[in-house]
Protein backbone atom coordinates (compact mmCIF):
# COMPACT_ATOMS: atom_id res chain seq x y z
CA UNK A 1 0.00 0.00 0.00
CA UNK A 2 1.27 3.43 -0.65
CA UNK A 3 1.16 5.67 2.44
CA UNK A 4 1.90 9.54 2.46
CA UNK A 5 4.14 10.77 4.87
CA UNK A 6 6.20 13.93 5.45
CA UNK A 7 9.50 14.68 4.35
CA UNK A 8 11.86 13.84 7.26
CA UNK A 9 12.38 17.07 8.77
CA UNK A 10 16.69 18.33 8.42
CA UNK A 11 17.57 19.61 11.73
CA UNK A 12 20.75 20.39 10.78
CA UNK A 13 19.29 23.31 8.87
CA UNK A 14 17.00 24.57 11.86
CA UNK A 15 18.09 26.50 14.83
CA UNK A 16 19.37 24.80 17.39
CA UNK A 17 16.25 25.12 20.11
CA UNK A 18 18.33 25.06 23.80
CA UNK A 19 20.74 28.20 22.49
CA UNK A 20 21.97 29.84 26.17
CA UNK A 21 22.85 33.38 23.78
CA UNK A 22 19.11 34.01 23.15
CA UNK A 23 18.70 33.97 27.06
CA UNK A 24 14.96 33.25 27.10
CA UNK A 25 14.94 29.53 25.46
CA UNK A 26 17.60 28.60 28.97
CA UNK A 27 14.25 27.87 30.79
CA UNK A 28 12.25 27.27 27.84
CA UNK A 29 14.27 25.05 25.33
CA UNK A 30 12.83 21.28 26.06
CA UNK A 31 16.02 19.62 26.67
CA UNK A 32 15.07 16.18 25.72
CA UNK A 33 15.61 14.35 22.77
CA UNK A 34 12.85 14.84 19.99
CA UNK A 35 10.91 11.14 19.89
CA UNK A 36 10.05 10.58 15.93
CA UNK A 37 6.92 9.64 14.91
CA UNK A 38 5.57 8.61 11.65
CA UNK A 39 3.60 11.71 10.47
CA UNK A 40 0.73 10.42 8.49
CA UNK A 41 -2.07 11.93 10.42
CA UNK A 42 -0.43 15.31 10.38
CA UNK A 43 -0.98 15.74 6.49
CA UNK A 44 -4.96 16.41 6.40
CA UNK A 45 -5.04 20.33 7.03
CA UNK A 46 -6.26 22.61 8.33
CA UNK A 47 -6.94 24.70 5.45
CA UNK A 48 -8.24 27.93 5.40
CA UNK A 49 -10.99 29.41 3.03
CA UNK A 50 -10.42 32.09 1.37
CA UNK A 51 -13.15 34.03 2.40
CA UNK A 52 -11.67 35.01 6.01
CA UNK A 53 -9.63 37.31 3.44
CA UNK A 54 -10.73 40.37 3.39
CA UNK A 55 -9.08 43.13 0.94
CA UNK A 56 -6.81 45.07 3.20
CA UNK A 57 -5.55 41.92 5.07
CA UNK A 58 -2.36 42.33 2.75
CA UNK A 59 -1.87 46.08 3.05
CA UNK A 60 -0.52 47.56 6.22
CA UNK A 61 -0.24 50.65 5.26
CA UNK A 62 -4.05 51.38 5.11
CA UNK A 63 -6.16 48.41 7.28
CA UNK A 64 -5.37 50.16 10.57
CA UNK A 65 -4.98 53.72 8.83
CA UNK A 66 -7.61 56.58 10.61
CA UNK A 67 -9.15 58.79 7.77
CA UNK A 68 -6.34 57.32 5.45
CA UNK A 69 -3.71 58.46 6.69
CA UNK A 70 -0.44 57.00 5.89
CA UNK A 71 1.73 55.26 8.36
CA UNK A 72 5.43 56.43 8.78
CA UNK A 73 8.18 55.37 7.15
CA UNK A 74 8.85 54.05 3.67
CA UNK A 75 6.96 51.62 1.91
CA UNK A 76 7.77 48.35 0.87
CA UNK A 77 6.23 45.22 -0.98
CA UNK A 78 7.27 42.22 0.12
CA UNK A 79 6.92 39.19 -2.15
CA UNK A 80 7.29 35.52 -2.67
CA UNK A 81 6.49 32.17 -3.22
CA UNK A 82 5.43 29.31 -0.83
CA UNK A 83 6.73 25.97 -2.39
CA UNK A 84 7.29 22.53 -0.92
CA UNK A 85 10.68 20.93 -0.84
CA UNK A 86 9.96 19.12 -4.84
CA UNK A 87 9.43 22.94 -5.76
CA UNK A 88 5.60 23.07 -5.78
CA UNK A 89 3.72 25.82 -5.59
CA UNK A 90 1.38 25.70 -2.69
CA UNK A 91 -1.92 27.55 -3.29
CA UNK A 92 -3.91 28.80 -0.80
CA UNK A 93 -0.88 28.61 1.70
CA UNK A 94 -1.98 31.09 4.58
CA UNK A 95 0.55 34.00 5.33
CA UNK A 96 0.10 35.59 8.66
CA UNK A 97 3.04 38.26 9.42
CA UNK A 98 3.30 40.97 12.32
CA UNK A 99 5.89 43.53 12.78
CA UNK A 100 7.73 46.52 14.36
CA UNK A 101 6.77 50.16 12.36
CA UNK A 102 9.08 52.37 11.77
CA UNK A 103 10.48 53.50 14.94
CA UNK A 104 10.77 50.16 16.28
CA UNK A 105 7.75 49.62 17.86
CA UNK A 106 5.53 46.79 18.65
CA UNK A 107 1.15 48.01 19.27
CA UNK A 108 1.80 45.62 22.33
CA UNK A 109 1.24 46.45 25.91
CA UNK A 110 4.56 43.80 26.13
CA UNK A 111 6.40 45.90 24.48
CA UNK A 112 8.48 48.07 26.81
CA UNK A 113 10.95 49.71 23.87
CA UNK A 114 10.60 53.37 24.44
CA UNK A 115 9.97 54.28 20.88
CA UNK A 116 6.40 55.75 19.66
CA UNK A 117 3.45 53.92 18.35
CA UNK A 118 1.95 55.07 15.21
CA UNK A 119 -1.84 55.63 15.19
CA UNK A 120 -2.11 54.26 11.93
CA UNK A 121 -0.01 51.21 11.82
CA UNK A 122 -0.30 47.81 13.58
CA UNK A 123 2.39 45.35 11.84
CA UNK A 124 -0.94 43.04 11.33
CA UNK A 125 -1.42 41.19 8.04
CA UNK A 126 -2.37 38.32 6.63
CA UNK A 127 -3.16 37.11 2.91
CA UNK A 128 -3.62 33.38 1.56
CA UNK A 129 -0.97 32.31 -2.01
CA UNK A 130 -2.19 32.32 -5.19
CA UNK A 131 -3.09 29.27 -7.61
CA UNK A 132 1.01 29.91 -8.59
CA UNK A 133 2.24 29.99 -4.40
CA UNK A 134 2.82 33.75 -4.73
CA UNK A 135 2.62 36.11 -2.22
CA UNK A 136 2.76 39.89 -1.81
CA UNK A 137 2.22 42.61 1.16
CA UNK A 138 2.49 46.18 1.14
CA UNK A 139 4.00 47.35 4.53
CA UNK A 140 6.56 50.17 5.78
CA UNK A 141 9.68 48.77 6.91
CA UNK A 142 9.80 48.00 10.22
CA UNK A 143 12.67 49.76 12.35
CA UNK A 144 15.32 47.82 14.44
CA UNK A 145 14.82 48.21 17.96
CA UNK A 146 16.74 47.30 21.48
CA UNK A 147 15.74 44.35 23.65
CA UNK A 148 16.47 42.93 26.97
CA UNK A 149 18.97 39.87 26.32
CA UNK A 150 22.69 39.84 27.23
CA UNK A 151 22.59 43.19 28.43
CA UNK A 152 20.72 45.63 25.72
CA UNK A 153 21.35 43.66 22.61
CA UNK A 154 19.36 45.19 19.24
CA UNK A 155 17.10 43.15 16.83
CA UNK A 156 18.13 43.21 12.96
CA UNK A 157 15.05 44.81 11.13
CA UNK A 158 12.47 41.73 10.59
CA UNK A 159 9.14 40.43 9.90
CA UNK A 160 7.48 37.46 11.47
CA UNK A 161 5.75 35.19 9.30
CA UNK A 162 3.54 32.21 10.17
CA UNK A 163 2.52 29.75 7.47
CA UNK A 164 0.15 27.48 6.87
CA UNK A 165 0.47 25.10 4.34
CA UNK A 166 -1.69 22.23 3.21
CA UNK A 167 -1.57 20.49 6.53
CA UNK A 168 -0.16 20.61 10.51
CA UNK A 169 2.71 18.99 9.97
CA UNK A 170 4.19 21.84 7.24
CA UNK A 171 3.25 24.59 9.91
CA UNK A 172 6.02 27.22 9.93
CA UNK A 173 6.86 30.07 12.28
CA UNK A 174 9.92 32.30 10.93
CA UNK A 175 11.12 35.75 10.66
CA UNK A 176 12.53 37.21 7.06
CA UNK A 177 15.35 39.46 7.43
CA UNK A 178 16.09 42.54 5.26
CA UNK A 179 19.45 42.52 2.55
CA UNK A 180 22.38 44.55 4.06
CA UNK A 181 21.57 45.36 7.14
CA UNK A 182 24.98 44.90 9.76
CA UNK A 183 22.48 43.62 12.94
CA UNK A 184 21.28 40.14 11.16
CA UNK A 185 25.23 38.61 11.63
CA UNK A 186 24.88 40.04 15.41
CA UNK A 187 21.50 38.07 16.04
CA UNK A 188 21.53 35.22 18.65
CA UNK A 189 17.73 34.15 17.21
CA UNK A 190 19.86 33.98 13.50
CA UNK A 191 23.01 32.26 15.28
CA UNK A 192 21.07 29.49 16.75
CA UNK A 193 21.12 28.24 12.84
CA UNK A 194 24.31 26.93 12.75
CA UNK A 195 24.64 26.43 8.64
CA UNK A 196 25.40 29.57 6.78
CA UNK A 197 23.13 28.96 4.10
CA UNK A 198 19.80 27.97 5.72
CA UNK A 199 20.48 31.52 7.59
CA UNK A 200 21.01 33.03 4.62
CA UNK A 201 17.99 31.65 3.33
CA UNK A 202 15.81 33.83 5.66
CA UNK A 203 17.13 37.28 4.26
CA UNK A 204 14.95 38.94 1.55
CA UNK A 205 16.47 40.09 -0.96
CA UNK A 206 16.32 43.50 -2.53
CA UNK A 207 13.77 43.14 -6.08
CA UNK A 208 14.96 46.41 -7.98
CA UNK A 209 12.80 44.93 -10.82
CA UNK A 210 9.82 45.30 -8.45
CA UNK A 211 10.90 48.59 -7.08
CA UNK A 212 9.99 51.60 -9.04
CA UNK A 213 6.54 51.12 -8.56
CA UNK A 214 5.38 54.43 -6.98
CA UNK A 215 8.65 54.44 -5.08
CA UNK A 216 8.47 51.63 -3.32
CA UNK A 217 11.20 49.25 -2.14
CA UNK A 218 10.44 45.73 -2.83
CA UNK A 219 11.79 42.80 -1.11
CA UNK A 220 11.48 39.20 -2.37
CA UNK A 221 11.27 36.34 0.22
CA UNK A 222 10.57 32.95 -0.93
CA UNK A 223 9.20 29.82 1.09
CA UNK A 224 9.73 26.17 1.07
CA UNK A 225 7.72 23.92 3.45
CA UNK A 226 8.05 20.28 3.72
CA UNK A 227 7.30 18.05 0.77
CA UNK A 228 4.98 15.28 1.15
CA UNK A 229 6.28 11.79 -0.38
CA UNK A 230 4.56 8.19 -1.43
CA UNK A 231 5.99 5.25 0.37
CA UNK A 232 5.09 1.77 -0.43
CA UNK A 233 4.68 -0.26 2.55
CA UNK A 234 4.39 -4.18 2.37
CA UNK A 235 1.04 -5.33 3.65
CA UNK A 236 2.59 -6.41 6.95
CA UNK A 237 1.54 -6.31 10.72
CA UNK A 238 4.21 -5.41 12.85
CA UNK A 239 6.07 -2.10 12.72
CA UNK A 240 4.67 1.21 11.32
CA UNK B 1 5.44 17.73 -9.48
CA UNK B 2 8.05 20.02 -11.43
CA UNK B 3 11.07 17.82 -13.45
CA UNK B 4 13.59 17.58 -10.75
CA UNK B 5 15.30 15.78 -8.28
CA UNK B 6 16.68 18.39 -6.33
CA UNK B 7 15.19 18.26 -2.97
CA UNK B 8 15.02 21.62 -1.63
CA UNK B 9 15.57 22.45 2.02
CA UNK B 10 12.52 23.53 4.45
CA UNK B 11 13.09 27.27 5.65
CA UNK B 12 14.26 27.14 8.91
CA UNK B 13 12.05 27.98 11.68
CA UNK B 14 12.68 31.16 14.27
CA UNK B 15 11.14 32.15 17.35
CA UNK B 16 7.37 33.51 17.13
CA UNK B 17 8.40 35.81 19.78
CA UNK B 18 6.26 37.81 22.45
CA UNK B 19 4.29 39.72 20.57
CA UNK B 20 2.61 37.18 18.02
CA UNK B 21 -0.40 38.05 19.14
CA UNK B 22 -0.48 40.84 16.99
CA UNK B 23 -0.46 38.59 13.70
CA UNK B 24 -2.18 35.75 14.94
CA UNK B 25 -4.41 36.87 17.12
CA UNK B 26 -5.44 40.58 16.89
CA UNK B 27 -8.33 41.21 18.04
CA UNK B 28 -7.60 39.66 21.63
CA UNK B 29 -5.11 42.50 21.85
CA UNK B 30 -7.90 45.01 20.83
CA UNK B 31 -6.49 45.29 17.70
CA UNK B 32 -10.23 44.86 16.71
CA UNK B 33 -10.69 46.71 13.48
CA UNK B 34 -8.90 44.35 10.94
CA UNK B 35 -10.34 40.95 11.10
CA UNK B 36 -13.41 39.65 12.09
CA UNK B 37 -12.82 36.91 13.92
CA UNK B 38 -9.42 35.48 15.17
CA UNK B 39 -8.55 32.19 13.26
CA UNK B 40 -9.40 29.10 15.17
CA UNK B 41 -11.66 30.43 17.58
CA UNK B 42 -13.62 27.46 17.57
CA UNK B 43 -12.46 24.32 16.04
CA UNK B 44 -15.92 23.06 14.59
CA UNK B 45 -18.60 24.41 14.00
CA UNK B 46 -22.03 23.17 14.18
CA UNK B 47 -21.34 20.91 16.83
CA UNK B 48 -24.42 22.04 19.01
CA UNK B 49 -25.86 18.61 19.76
CA UNK B 50 -22.67 16.94 20.61
CA UNK B 51 -21.39 16.10 23.98
CA UNK B 52 -18.15 18.67 24.31
CA UNK B 53 -15.13 18.18 26.54
CA UNK B 54 -12.67 20.67 27.70
CA UNK B 55 -8.96 20.35 28.32
CA UNK B 56 -7.76 22.70 30.34
CA UNK B 57 -3.82 23.10 31.89
CA UNK B 58 -0.95 25.53 32.07
CA UNK B 59 2.63 25.49 30.29
CA UNK B 60 5.29 25.42 33.02
CA UNK B 61 8.95 26.50 31.85
CA UNK B 62 11.95 25.31 33.89
CA UNK B 63 11.20 27.50 37.01
CA UNK B 64 7.82 25.73 37.42
CA UNK B 65 6.31 28.97 35.96
CA UNK B 66 3.18 29.05 34.40
CA UNK B 67 3.66 30.69 31.12
CA UNK B 68 0.91 33.72 29.91
CA UNK B 69 2.88 34.64 26.26
CA UNK B 70 2.97 31.25 24.91
CA UNK B 71 0.28 30.50 22.08
CA UNK B 72 -1.08 26.75 20.98
CA UNK B 73 -2.98 25.45 18.24
CA UNK B 74 -4.22 22.49 18.36
CA UNK B 75 -5.77 19.75 15.10
CA UNK B 76 -8.00 16.89 15.32
CA UNK B 77 -10.71 14.97 13.96
CA UNK B 78 -14.07 15.02 14.69
CA UNK B 79 -16.11 12.06 17.20
CA UNK B 80 -15.79 9.94 14.43
CA UNK B 81 -12.16 9.45 13.83
CA UNK B 82 -12.65 11.82 10.59
CA UNK B 83 -10.37 14.60 9.43
CA UNK B 84 -11.59 17.65 7.31
CA UNK B 85 -9.85 20.41 5.77
CA UNK B 86 -11.64 23.07 7.32
CA UNK B 87 -12.16 21.81 10.50
CA UNK B 88 -10.27 20.48 13.74
CA UNK B 89 -8.38 23.47 14.49
CA UNK B 90 -8.25 26.02 17.45
CA UNK B 91 -5.15 28.62 18.29
CA UNK B 92 -5.78 29.61 21.74
CA UNK B 93 -3.80 31.23 25.07
CA UNK B 94 -3.25 30.70 28.57
CA UNK B 95 -5.42 32.90 30.80
CA UNK B 96 -3.24 36.50 31.83
CA UNK B 97 -4.62 35.92 35.49
CA UNK B 98 -4.76 32.19 36.18
CA UNK B 99 -2.26 31.20 33.42
CA UNK B 100 -4.63 28.41 32.52
CA UNK B 101 -5.52 27.76 28.61
CA UNK B 102 -9.05 26.26 28.13
CA UNK B 103 -10.20 24.44 24.91
CA UNK B 104 -13.57 23.33 24.30
CA UNK B 105 -14.17 20.71 21.52
CA UNK B 106 -15.26 17.17 20.54
CA UNK B 107 -13.75 13.97 21.89
CA UNK B 108 -11.96 13.07 18.92
CA UNK B 109 -12.40 9.08 17.73
CA UNK B 110 -10.04 6.85 16.98
CA UNK B 111 -8.47 6.65 13.46
CA UNK B 112 -7.27 3.82 11.34
CA UNK B 113 -3.52 4.19 10.82
CA UNK B 114 -1.41 1.95 8.65
CA UNK B 115 -2.02 -1.95 8.65
CA UNK B 116 -5.51 -1.32 9.91
CA UNK B 117 -4.39 -0.60 13.26
CA UNK B 118 -6.46 1.72 15.28
CA UNK B 119 -4.66 5.20 16.72
CA UNK B 120 -6.02 6.04 20.21
CA UNK B 121 -8.24 9.17 20.25
CA UNK B 122 -5.67 12.00 20.77
CA UNK B 123 -5.29 16.10 19.63
CA UNK B 124 -2.14 17.04 18.01
CA UNK B 125 -0.76 20.11 19.79
CA UNK B 126 1.69 22.86 18.82
CA UNK B 127 3.05 25.24 21.14
CA UNK B 128 4.61 28.52 19.82
CA UNK B 129 6.49 31.15 22.19
CA UNK B 130 9.01 33.71 23.02
CA UNK B 131 12.19 31.54 23.55
CA UNK B 132 11.51 28.92 21.44
CA UNK B 133 13.47 28.67 18.32
CA UNK B 134 10.99 25.91 17.46
CA UNK B 135 7.66 25.25 17.61
CA UNK B 136 7.16 22.33 19.21
CA UNK B 137 4.76 19.02 18.74
CA UNK B 138 3.01 17.01 20.82
CA UNK B 139 -0.09 15.35 21.65
CA UNK B 140 -2.71 15.03 23.73
CA UNK B 141 -4.19 11.59 24.46
CA UNK B 142 -7.04 10.80 27.54
CA UNK B 143 -6.87 8.75 30.61
CA UNK B 144 -10.03 5.76 30.52
CA UNK B 145 -8.65 5.18 26.91
CA UNK B 146 -7.64 1.86 25.95
CA UNK B 147 -3.85 3.49 25.35
CA UNK B 148 -2.06 0.33 25.53
CA UNK B 149 -2.09 -1.27 21.88
CA UNK B 150 -1.76 2.62 20.44
CA UNK B 151 1.02 2.56 17.51
CA UNK B 152 2.55 5.95 18.77
CA UNK B 153 2.34 5.39 21.98
CA UNK B 154 3.96 2.21 21.74
CA UNK B 155 6.93 4.05 19.91
CA UNK B 156 7.05 6.55 23.02
CA UNK B 157 7.40 3.66 25.41
CA UNK B 158 9.99 1.71 23.38
CA UNK B 159 12.35 5.03 23.60
CA UNK B 160 11.13 5.15 27.15
CA UNK B 161 9.66 8.64 27.05
CA UNK B 162 7.53 9.55 29.32
CA UNK B 163 3.93 8.37 28.31
CA UNK B 164 2.16 9.72 31.41
CA UNK B 165 3.26 13.47 30.05
CA UNK B 166 0.84 12.68 26.80
CA UNK B 167 -2.00 11.87 28.93
CA UNK B 168 -4.81 14.60 30.10
CA UNK B 169 -6.48 13.50 33.20
CA UNK B 170 -10.11 13.53 33.76
CA UNK B 171 -10.92 15.07 36.43
CA UNK B 172 -14.67 15.45 36.29
CA UNK B 173 -16.99 14.44 33.48
CA UNK B 174 -15.93 15.54 29.80
CA UNK B 175 -13.50 18.00 31.69
CA UNK B 176 -9.72 17.16 31.16
CA UNK B 177 -6.05 18.44 32.50
CA UNK B 178 -3.54 18.54 30.60
CA UNK B 179 -0.15 20.70 31.88
CA UNK B 180 2.62 20.87 29.35
CA UNK B 181 6.36 21.18 31.36
CA UNK B 182 8.98 22.52 28.89
CA UNK B 183 12.47 21.31 31.31
CA UNK B 184 12.64 19.38 34.70
CA UNK B 185 11.96 15.95 35.38
CA UNK B 186 8.31 15.96 34.51
CA UNK B 187 9.27 17.38 30.91
CA UNK B 188 6.71 16.59 28.39
CA UNK B 189 7.45 14.05 25.18
CA UNK B 190 7.53 16.36 21.84
CA UNK B 191 7.69 14.98 18.96
CA UNK B 192 9.77 15.19 15.56
CA UNK B 193 6.76 14.25 12.75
Amino acid sequence: MNVKSLVKRNYKKQPEIDFPDYKSSIFRAPKNKKISIPSNLEIFGPIFNKNIISKLDNDLTLNFSKNKMSPLGHKIIVHGTVSDQFSNPIKGALIEIWQANAAGKYLHQDDKNSAPIDPNFSGCGRSLTSSDGSYEFLTIQPGPYPYPNRGIEWRPMHIHFSIFGESFGQRLITQMYFEGDPLINLCPMVNSIADEKAKKSLVGKLDTSRSNIQNILAYKFDIVLRGVKQTYFENRQEGL
Amino acid sequence: MKNSNKILDETPFQTAGPFLHIGCMPNKIKINNIYKNDLGEVPFKNKNEIEMITVEGSVFDGNGIALDDVMLETWQCDENGQFFEDNGFARFIPNKLTKQFKLFTVKPGQVENLHGKNQCPHICLSISSRGLNMTLNTRIYFEGDDLINDPILSIIKNSKGNIDSLVAKKIKKNIYVFNVFLQGNKETVFFDI
